[in-house]
């Protein structure tokens, strides 16, 4: 610096001496970064965070990506294939456009996972851990091993069958092929878990000596038995349940011969049925009370199963007799020879509770050789009778205890209240494990609090631009035959795409928004990340409070807080 | 990128190690939220290190020399409101006399611009001298207390142009200054806004590279002059253009050779509704109120006609498209 220049006030100044002042001093609000759910990871039933893992894909690291997604959902390539997924429905982008195809990018994640043959990322438990058992190989048995490991405990399935996998091999191959459920539960077994077959509760042993023997035991036995049917107490003789069918269909391929048939329910498992007997020639009726699902005006009747399987169903040709019921079997001896249905309605009595009621008058007959109920199925209680007390489910609290046992928990679809999908045994499966690891170490469990959610209003989304939604690849009708599978998975290109679309919500995307349109320079960009998380750090010697950087940040990750 | 969390961050290092080139620095005493200041900081960063500036005087003058500090990164030089053209004249005839290629800045208000110094100014672009004026226009005398320029929008409230029985606000049309400079037959004359950074940058360099006089005019919102939340500067600017109020142009000598389509144009109501300056158009009970608004509708209009503004198909370069992010800030390139 040359200190000799000598000059009158006021008409020389030295570059960059602003600095020393504080223009902090003036500010009475301050920006600060703060996470919040993005409302995809809020609606997950199994707790993914989508967000983050696209984020990760995004950014070219797509194994890391996997990693984090397994870290919640160790069965993404097979949730990604039938899961109704809700976050879709929660997702931000839907407001502007299209949300995001998130259950694409899950099973474009699993099914990379399982071309690379990539290990499920966790440290052996040390060899004194506790010890957990886990009854039932389903979604939720696996979840809870999965996370008991994660959690640095032991843990052995037992199953009475000869396979992992459960209830996921009696879902149609044409919607989720075995090859698929295999290549991704035997690679989690391989991360550690231990797995008994052949072993069933109430024959090889009892719940109360499963106890005496593991630190706690998770039960997942889903729901194996099938819910009484009959109209005004009959039955024909060779009544067979949809899921029976739908089982012994997977294990020998074959049907009880048949012409016609009325399928009754509107969950999974009626149209799944209805759909394979279509596929086998069969003329196929699914009848039910309930409303055809309208995604754009849901209703409280609405039929169970997702509008997507029921759109499928209906071009593949099956026949949907909503709004009815069966008045009467038409039998010759004891065989079905048709149906006299009705019209009726669920609709709601003074206290707005839905009942059932039928119109007179609305009668007619349908022919046909055979009744199929598929109206739900209830918990098998062998073994574990102490327990379930002959209700259909077993209750649990919000974190999968069995009221009045200290070290039983279960999920999945044997537990009262459950909505029957797959996702949900996971996050059931996942929570558990925490509970039992917590358990273990003494400590509370704590009340679970809903997580604070970015809304839509929370994003700038100028910064966004319109795109379409990358839709999966559907077989043609015509094509749709046999055991293959009828959706494809996304492209790598259709992927790279469908990732840009994503807002980031409530996380930083490292748009540089801030950092290029703070007037202050307050806004500063760091190679090393900082403690938040981003790359960015507020500098408060300068700021002064103007809040457009919160105003202009895309993803809703600034926040103007009091600062006096 | 370095994953690993770091909550020792020294913001010093930091402040040091900007990936950017910060021709003003902070400390500045600029309202909350000024469009101005932010306008300068990316003209000197996409402008660079080898320049001097001539600066008018006007609030930038002002808030960035509170004596015996300076915010300034780059050599810059005042003199006073009406002579930045001749200020810059003469550096340049200095420096090509020493053979040197330093390129001339001149920075000025709207003041200092459309009215002051124009004379100065012309005679600059007259004379061919390789300079970049860049107007930062606020729509008003605003660091002597908000008084109407020939830049100020028509219908605004100025404490020089109060509404009142006489009339809604300023009587009098906004200056047409592009095409004005235009005529002197300079190589590049060009509108931007703070709302669209990206432009801004690319406009600078385009007209850095180029031997000869130069003029860039850019639109920036004034939270105190306007009467909007600090905050909201940059959707203020956004709407400026996206109405058509503000169109974003490129002249050579005086042929429109380039301009951001708008996308979907938006009533000139929601931009006029965030700012106080326009608030006596909005009570119900005055007829002249309506006719204003409708006035200023078609003011809009025009400029989509005459600049041929409205885009017809979905453009990575609209009002739209120009400021989309990607992940890791690519765009800001
Ligand atoms: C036809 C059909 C289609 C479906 N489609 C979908 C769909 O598209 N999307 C979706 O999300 N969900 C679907 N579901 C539901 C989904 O399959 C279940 O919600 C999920 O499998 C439940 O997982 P779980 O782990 O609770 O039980 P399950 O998967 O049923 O697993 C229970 C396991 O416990 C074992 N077990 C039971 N009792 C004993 C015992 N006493 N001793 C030893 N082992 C025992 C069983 O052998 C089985 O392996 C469908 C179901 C069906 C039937
Ligand atoms: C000859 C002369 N007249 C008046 C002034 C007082 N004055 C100083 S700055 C200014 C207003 C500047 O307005 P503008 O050029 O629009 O810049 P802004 O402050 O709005 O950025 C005025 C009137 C002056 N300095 N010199
Ligand atoms: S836009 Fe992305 S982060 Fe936001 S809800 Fe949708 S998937 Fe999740
Ligand atoms: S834009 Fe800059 S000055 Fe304004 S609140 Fe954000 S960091 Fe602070
Ligand atoms: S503006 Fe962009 S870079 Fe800044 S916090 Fe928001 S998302 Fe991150």
């Amino acid at each position: 610096m040359n200190t000799k220049l000598k000059l009158t006030r006021g008409g020389f100044a030295w570059g960059d001496t602003s600095c020393n002042y504080h223009t902090g001093t003036w500010r009475v609000q301050r920006p600060q970064h703060e996470y919040r759910a993005a409302p995809c990871h809020a609606s997950c039933p199994a707790g993914e965070d989508p967000q983050a893992y696209i984020a990760l894909l995004d950014s070219g690291k797509p194994q890391q990506a996997w990693e984090e997604l397994v870290s919640i959902n160790p069965l993404p390539a097979i949730t990604g294939r039938v899961c109704p997924h809700p976050c879709e429905t929660g997702c931000n982008r839907g407001d502007y456009d299209q949300p995001l195809a998130i259950h694409s990018i899950e099973r474009y994640l699993g099914d990379l996972a399982i071309e690379h043959d990539w290990a499920y990322p966790v440290t052996a438990p040390p060899a004194d851990a506790p010890h957990i058992a886990v009854l039932g190989a389903g979604p939720a048995g696996l979840s809870a091993a999965w996370h008991c490991l994660r959690n640095g405990l032991q843990v052995t399935v037992f199953d009475e069958e000869a396979e992992a996998g459960g209830t996921l091999f009696t879902i149609p191959n044409y919607r989720l092929p075995d090859d698929v459920v295999r290549a991704e539960t035997r690679r989690l077994l391989k991360a550690g878990i231990n797995f008994t077959a052949d072993f069933k509760l109430g024959r090889e042993m009892n719940l109360d000596e499963l106890q005496r023997r593991y630190a706690a035991v998770f039960l997942a036995p889903g729901v194996m038995k099938s819910s009484e049917w009959s109209i005004d107490g009959v039955t024909p003789r060779d009544l067979h349940q949809g899921l029976h069918l739908l089982k012994e269909w997977g294990d020998v391929g074959a049907l009880p011969p048949m012409k016609t048939a009325v399928v009754i329910g509107g969950g999974n498992t009626a149209i799944d049925i209805a759909r394979l007997l279509v596929r086998n020639g069969v003329d196929t009726h699914i009848i039910i009370h309930s409303s055809m699902p309208d995604p754009a005006h849901p209703l409280a009747d609405d039929m169970r199963a997702m509008p997507r399987e029921i759109n499928q169903a209906l071009e593949e040709g099956v026949k949907i007799l909503n709004h009815h019921g069966i008045k009467r079997l038409l039998l010759r001896g004891e065989k079905v020879t048709g149906i006299e249905i009705i019209r009726m309605r669920k609709l709601p009595d003074d206290n707005g509770k839905l009942h059932r009621i039928a119109f007179d008058g609305t009668e007619s007959i349908l022919h046909v050789d055979q009744v199929i109920p598929a109206i739900g199925q209830i918990v098998d209680q062998q073994g574990m009778e102490d327990l379930v007390h002959g209700e259909h489910h077993i209750k649990v609290d919000a974190w999968g205890q069995v009221a009045g046992s200290e070290n039983v928990f279960a999920g999945g679809d044997a537990i009262d209240g459950n909505g029957g999908t797959v996702t949900e045994a996971v996050g059931n499966g996942r929570m558990t494990a925490q509970a039992i690891a917590m358990k273990l170490k003494q400590q509370g469990l704590p009340v679970i609090e809903p997580p604070v959610v970015v809304h839509y209003e929370n994003l700038n989304t100028e910064y966004f631009e319109p795109a379409p939604r990358a839709e999966q690849a559907v077989l043609p009708v015509a094509e749709r035959v046999g055991e293959t599978e009828i959706e494809a998975g996304l492209s790598v290109q259709q992927v790279e795409k469908e990732t840009r679309r994503c807002f980031s919500c409530g996380s930083c995307l490292s748009c540089d928004n801030c950092w290029t349109l703070c007037p202050d320079n307050a806004v500063l960009k760091s190679k090393k990340m900082a403690a938040d998380g981003s790359y960015y750090v507020f500098d408060y010697d300068y700021c002064k409070g103007c809040g457009l950087c919160a105003m202009e940040c895309p993803t809703g990750y600034i926040l103007m807080v009091e600062d006096i | 990128m370095n994953t690993e969390k770091n909550s020792a961050i020294s913001i010093e290092q930091l402040r040091r190690n900007q990936p950017r080139f910060e021709g003003i620095k902070s400390g500045h005493r600029a309202c909350l939220g000024c469009g101005q200041a932010l306008a300068a900081r990316l003209v000197t960063e996409a402008a660079g290190p080898d320049v001097v500036v001539a600066n008018a005087t006007g609030c930038l003058e002002i808030f960035t020399t509170p004596w015996p500090e300076s915010a300034w990164h780059i050599p810059w030089m005042h003199s006073v409101f009406e002579n930045a053209g001749a200020i810059a004249s003469g550096m340049e005839a200095a420096l090509k006399a020493q053979g040197k290629s330093t390129k001339v800045l001149a920075f000025g208000g709207d003041g200092g611009t459309f009215d002051i110094g124009f004379q100065a100014i012309s005679g600059m672009l007259e004379r061919g001298h390789n300079v970049l004026y860049v107007c930062f226009d606020n729509e008003a005398y605003m660091n002597t207390g908000i008084q109407r320029s020939s830049s100020t929008p028509h219908a605004a409230m100025t404490t020089t142009s109060p509404p009142g029985s006489e009339r809604m606000g300023k009587r009098h049309l906004k200056k047409d200054i592009l095409t004005i400079v235009a005529a002197h037959h300079i190589p590049y004359a060009a509108t931007t806004s703070i709302a669209y950074p990206s432009d801004i940058r690319k406009k600078v360099r385009r007209a850095m590279d180029i031997e000869g006089p130069t003029f860039i005019h850019i639109h920036c919102p004034c939270p105190l002059g306007w009467g909007h939340d600090g905050a909201n500067s940059i959707k203020v600017a956004r709407l400026a253009v996206q109405t058509g109020l503000f169109p974003v142009i490129e002249l050579e000598r005086t042929e429109l050779i380039g301009s951001m389509p708008i996308r979907h144009p938006k009533p000139v109501v929601e931009y006029l509704k965030m700012q106080q300056r326009f608030r006596h158009l909005f009570t119900t009970k005055d007829a002249r109120a309506r006719e204003e608004l409708e006035h200023i509708q078609a003011l809009a209009d025009h400029n989509i006609k005459h600049f041929n503004l409205q885009g017809d198909t979905m453009d990575a370069l609209d009002s739209d498209g120009a400021d989309t992010v990607r992940r890791g800030g690519m765009r800001w390139a």
